[in-house]
C-alpha cells in the first residue's frame, strides 16, 4: 500500500508546491497516513430529524465525487505506480521475478485476505500496458490495473410512512413471514463505512483542496479530533449487533463511515424496527459486518492510506466471506476501467463459501449506460445478483444502468420523476455538519460524525441493500445456499417491462413476501 | 406422517372375520333377484400419483384413507352401483423448489382430499366359494381438493373439486348373511387438477389420483 502513498503524494504535492498550504499542529504529529483513535466513547448521538425540506443537494456523479481525486491524482479511472496480478499456482519464484522485470516493477506485495499480488511499476508507466503485458504470459492468471471504485447513491433532496419502498416491495406481508431474521445470519455491507461505533478519532488534514476545479482553496485543517457515534437505529456502539468491523481504507478495525454512503445503504439492510424510532430496515434483526473499502472525501482530505481500488474491493469479499457473512452488499463500483478480475475471483470465492452477493448496476443510464464493471459477472455467477433500480412508481428510473447483465430490480427511488420524497430514506450522518467543505471556505471546519438524520437518497446503491435484506430473509427461512436465494428471486420477481427477462429490470422487480411464502402443492 | 394404524387395524379386522367365518356355518350366497341394498365402512392406504410433490410438501407420498358409502345391487345378475365417499388428510410445510432440489420454508398446510366415488359394477358369484365374492367397477370421481396454509391471502388456499374416473377391483367374504369384509385395489385418475401452480407445477405432475388399497366392513346382502 507504500506505492499508493506515492501516488497520491505525487499529486497534492502539486498543490503544496503552488504555495498552498499544509500544517499541522507542533506536538500533535500524527504518522502521514494514519489516524488515531484518542476516546473509545463519545456524547449520545444527536438525532436532527427527517430532512425533507433542506435545499437540493447536487447529485453525485462520478466527477464530483472525484473532484478531489481531480486534482491529487489526474483524474484517472486507476492507481499509478502498480499493479494486481494473480500469478498460477505452478508460477515458479523465478517467473515472478521475470515478469517483475518485464514491467519495470519493483516489490511484490500481498495482504494476508489476498491470493493475489500487487506489483509495483514506474508511476510513469501506463497500468493498463502493463496489465495488458503481464496477461500474455502463461504462467500469470490475471493482471489488472488498481481502478478506484465509488459510491453508486446520488444523494439528492434531502420515516416508515415515508418509506414507500417497503409497501411497494409487499414487504409488510413479508414480515409477518419472516420477522426480520435473527442474528444467525451476518450481513456484510462493503461500503465507505458504517456509524457503528461512538469515540473520537484524530486526524491529520495536512494538505490544502481546491474542492472543484477553479474553485476556493480551502485549507489544510491541521490535527482534528473527529467524534463519531453509532447511528441511534443501526445499534449500540459495542453491541454484538456489529460484528467483525474491519476498514481496508485505514487498515484498522474501525470502520466508521466519513460519507454517509454506507450507514445510509447499511439501513435499508437492517435498520432497527418496531423500536418507535425513525424508519424501518429489510432485515432488522441481523447482525451488520462493517466493512470498509471505499474513501469518502474526508479520508482523502485526512490522507487515508488506502482508497477503494479493484485490489482493495476484492479483500474486503474476502474478509467477509472469512469472517461469517452470508450475504455482501456491494452498493459500490466503477464504471471507467476494464473488467476486474481480481474482484470476480474475489466474488467466486465468496459465493464458493455460501455468500449470496448482491451489487449495484450502477447509475450511468443518462450518461452513457456504460455498466458497473464488478456487476458485470453476475450472470456468470450463481448467487451473484446485479441489481437495478425502480422508482415510486415502480418503472425503471432515469439513472438505473441497463444491460444483459441485470437480473433483478429493486426499490432505489426516483427523485426527478416524483421529487425529493421519491428517494429512499434512511437515518445516516447529518450531512449539514459532515460536509462543511460544501460550506464557504469561510465557514470549513473539521466534520462531525456523532449527528444523524433522514435523508431520501437514490441509486442503485440504495435498490441494492434491498435484495441483500431479502437475502438475509430467506436464507432465514431455510434457502441457505447463494445459487438457490438467486433462483428462488428470480422464480418470484413481478415481471416488469418486456415479457420475460430484459435489460430494464433484468427478471423483475423483487417480491419478497411470495418468495419466501413459497409454494403449497395446488398454488 | 404417514398413518398406518388403520390400515393396520382394518387387515386385522379382515383376518379376525375371515378366522370368525371358519369357525362358524356358512351362510348360503344370496341368489336374491330383488334389489339389495346395503352400506359399507372401509380403510385404506392411498398412494398419491403427484409422489414428488406430495413428498416435497407433505414428506410422505401416501397416506391413510376413511370412508364409507352404500352399495345397491340390481336384479340384474351381479350388477350393482355404488356411492361412496373417502377422506385424507395431512399437514406439511410449504417449499421452494430450486433446481429440483426442496427447500422446506417452516409455514404450515394442511391438506384435505374429499373424493366422492360413484361406481357400477359386477359381482362375480362362485358357486364352489359361494361366501367369496369377486368383483369389479369402475365410475366418476368427483374429487375434492382443499389446501390451507398460513398467511394466505385472500384467493391464495385452494378449495376446489375436480372431475376423475377409478376403476376397482376386490373381493368380500361374507363372513354372515348381512356382515362382510372387503378387500380391494382401486386407481383413480383425476388429470389436470394440479400443475398449473404450487410445487406440482416445478415436478411437472398434473394428476391428483393414485392407487389404493381399501379394506371394508360391509353390512347387508
Amino acid at each position: 500500500m507504500t506505492v499508493l502513498k506515492a501516488v497520491r503524494g505525487v499529486g497534492l504535492m502539486a498543490i503544496v508546491g503552488a504555495g498552498l498550504l499544509t500544517a499541522t499542529g507542533a506536538g500533535q504529529q500524527l504518522p502521514a497516513a494514519a489516524r488515531l483513535l484518542v476516546q473509545d466513547t463519545s456524547l449520545p448521538a444527536i438525532d436532527r430529524g427527517l430532512r425533507d425540506q433542506d435545499a437540493p443537494r447536487a447529485a453525485r456523479s462520478r466527477d464530483e465525487a472525484d473532484r478531489l481525486r481531480a486534482e491529487a491524482a489526474d483524474g484517472l479511472p486507476y492507481v499509478r505506480g502498480s499493479v494486481i496480478v494473480k500469478f498460477k499456482a505452478d508460477a515458479t519464484a523465478g517467473g515472478i521475478m521475470a515478469a517483475t522485470r518485464q514491467v519495470a516493477g519493483g516489490t511484490v506485495d500481498r495482504s494476508g485476505w489476498a491470493n493475489f499480488d500487487i506489483i509495483d511499476i514506474p508511476d510513469t508507466a501506463d497500468p493498463e500496458a502493463a496489465a495488458a503485458m503481464l496477461r500474455a504470459r502463461p504462467d500469470v492468471e490475471y493482471a489488472q490495473p488498481r481502478y478506484r471504485n465509488y459510491a453508486m447513491s446520488k444523494p439528492n433532496d434531502p420515516l416508515y410512512a415515508n418509506q414507500w419502498n417497503f409497501p411497494a416491495i409487499d414487504m409488510e406481508r413479508a414480515w409477518d413471514i419472516q420477522p426480520g431474521g435473527t442474528s444467525n445470519i451476518i450481513v456484510a455491507v462493503l461500503d465507505s463505512g458504517v456509524a457503528f461505533h461512538s469515540g473520537t478519532f484524530r486526524y491529520n488534514s495536512r494538505f490544502a483542496y481546491r474542492m472543484v476545479p477553479g474553485g476556493p482553496i480551502y485549507p489544510a485543517l491541521g490535527i482534528v479530533d473527529v467524534p463519531f457515534a453509532a447511528a441511534p437505529e443501526l445499534g449500540t456502539s459495542g453491541s454484538t449487533r456489529f460484528v467483525s468491523p474491519r476498514d481496508f481504507i485505514w487498515d484498522d478495525a474501525y470502520p466508521v463511515d466519513l460519507d454517509s454512503h454506507g450507514t445510509h445503504v447499511t439501513g435499508t439492510v437492517g435498520q432497527l424496527t418496531n423500536n418507535s424510532l425513525g424508519g424501518a430496515g429489510m432485515a432488522y434483526n441481523v447482525r451488520i459486518m462493517p466493512v470498509k473499502i471505499i474513501q469518502g472525501l474526508w479520508d482523502e482530505i485526512f490522507s487515508s492510506p488506502n482508497e477503494g481500488t479493484d485490489d482493495v474491493v476484492a479483500l474486503g469479499i474476502r474478509y467477509a466471506a472469512d469472517n461469517g457473512a452470508k450475504v455482501i452488499n456491494l452498493s459500490i463500483g466503477r464504471a471507467e476501467g476494464g473488467a476486474a478480475p481480481v474482484v470476480t475471483d474475489a466474488l467466486r470465492y465468496a459465493v464458493g463459501k455460501g455468500v449470496f452477493v448482491a451489487v449495484a448496476s450502477g447509475n450511468t443510464r443518462a450518461s452513457g449506460n456504460q455498466p458497473n464493471r464488478l456487476a458485470q459477472p453476475a450472470p456468470d455467477i450463481n448467487g451473484m445478483v446485479a441489481v437495478g433500480a425502480v422508482g415510486r412508481t415502480l418503472e425503471s428510473t432515469y439513472y438505473s444502468t441497463s444491460g444483459s447483465f441485470v437480473e433483478l430490480s429493486a426499490p432505489g427511488g426516483d427523485q426527478r420523476a416524483g421529487g425529493a420524497s421519491a428517494g429512499i430514506l434512511q437515518q445516516t450522518l447529518d450531512l449539514d455538519l459532515l460536509e462543511t467543505y460544501e460550506r464557504p471556505v469561510s465557514q470549513y471546519g473539521p466534520p462531525r460524525a456523532d449527528a444523524f438524520a433522514y435523508y431520501y437518497f437514490q441509486g442503485t446503491s440504495m435498490a441494492t441493500p434491498h435484495v441483500a435484506g431479502f437475502a438475509a430473509l430467506l436464507m432465514q427461512q431455510g434457502v441457505t445456499s447463494p445459487a438457490a436465494v438467486e433462483a428462488a428471486m428470480k422464480q418470484f420477481a413481478t415481471d416488469k417491462g418486456a415479457a420475460g427477462r430484459d435489460d430494464l429490470f433484468g427478471y423483475g422487480l423483487i417480491n419478497p413476501r411470495a418468495t419466501l411464502r413459497g409454494l403449497g402443492l395446488a398454488r | 406422517m404417514t398413518r398406518r394404524s388403520p390400515v393396520v387395524a382394518a387387515l386385522l379386522l379382515l383376518v379376525t372375520a375371515v378366522s370368525a367365518a371358519a369357525q362358524t356355518r356358512p351362510s348360503r350366497p344370496s341368489t336374491s333377484r330383488s334389489v339389495e341394498i346395503g352400506g359399507y365402512v372401509m380403510v385404506g392406504q392411498f398412494s398419491f400419483a403427484a409422489s414428488e410433490s406430495f413428498d416435497a410438501i407433505l414428506g410422505t407420498t401416501s397416506g391413510a384413507i376413511f370412508g364409507g358409502g352404500a352399495t345397491v345391487g340390481l336384479p340384474f345378475g351381479g350388477l350393482f352401483v355404488d356411492l361412496g365417499a373417502w377422506q385424507y388428510s395431512n399437514s406439511g410445510e410449504r417449499a421452494l423448489v430450486l433446481d429440483g432440489q426442496v427447500f422446506p420454508l417452516g409455514i404450515p398446510l394442511d391438506v384435505t382430499i374429499v373424493p366422492i366415488e360413484i361406481s357400477a359394477g359386477w359381482k362375480f358369484r362362485m358357486r364352489k366359494l359361494p361366501k367369496l365374492i369377486p368383483y369389479v367397477a369402475g365410475g366418476y370421481t368427483s374429487f375434492g381438493y382443499q389446501e390451507t396454509s398460513s398467511f394466505a391471502g385472500s384467493g391464495e388456499d385452494v378449495d376446489d373439486r375436480f372431475g376423475g374416473y377409478h376403476l376397482r377391483g376386490g373381493a368380500e367374504f361374507k363372513v354372515t348373511r348381512w356382515l362382510g369384509v372387503a378387500g380391494e385395489f382401486a386407481w383413480t385418475t383425476v388429470p389436470d387438477a394440479i400443475g398449473s401452480g404450487g410445487v406440482s407445477q416445478a415436478f411437472n405432475e398434473h394428476d391428483l389420483g393414485g392407487t389404493s388399497f381399501r379394506a371394508r366392513l360391509t353390512v347387508g346382502r
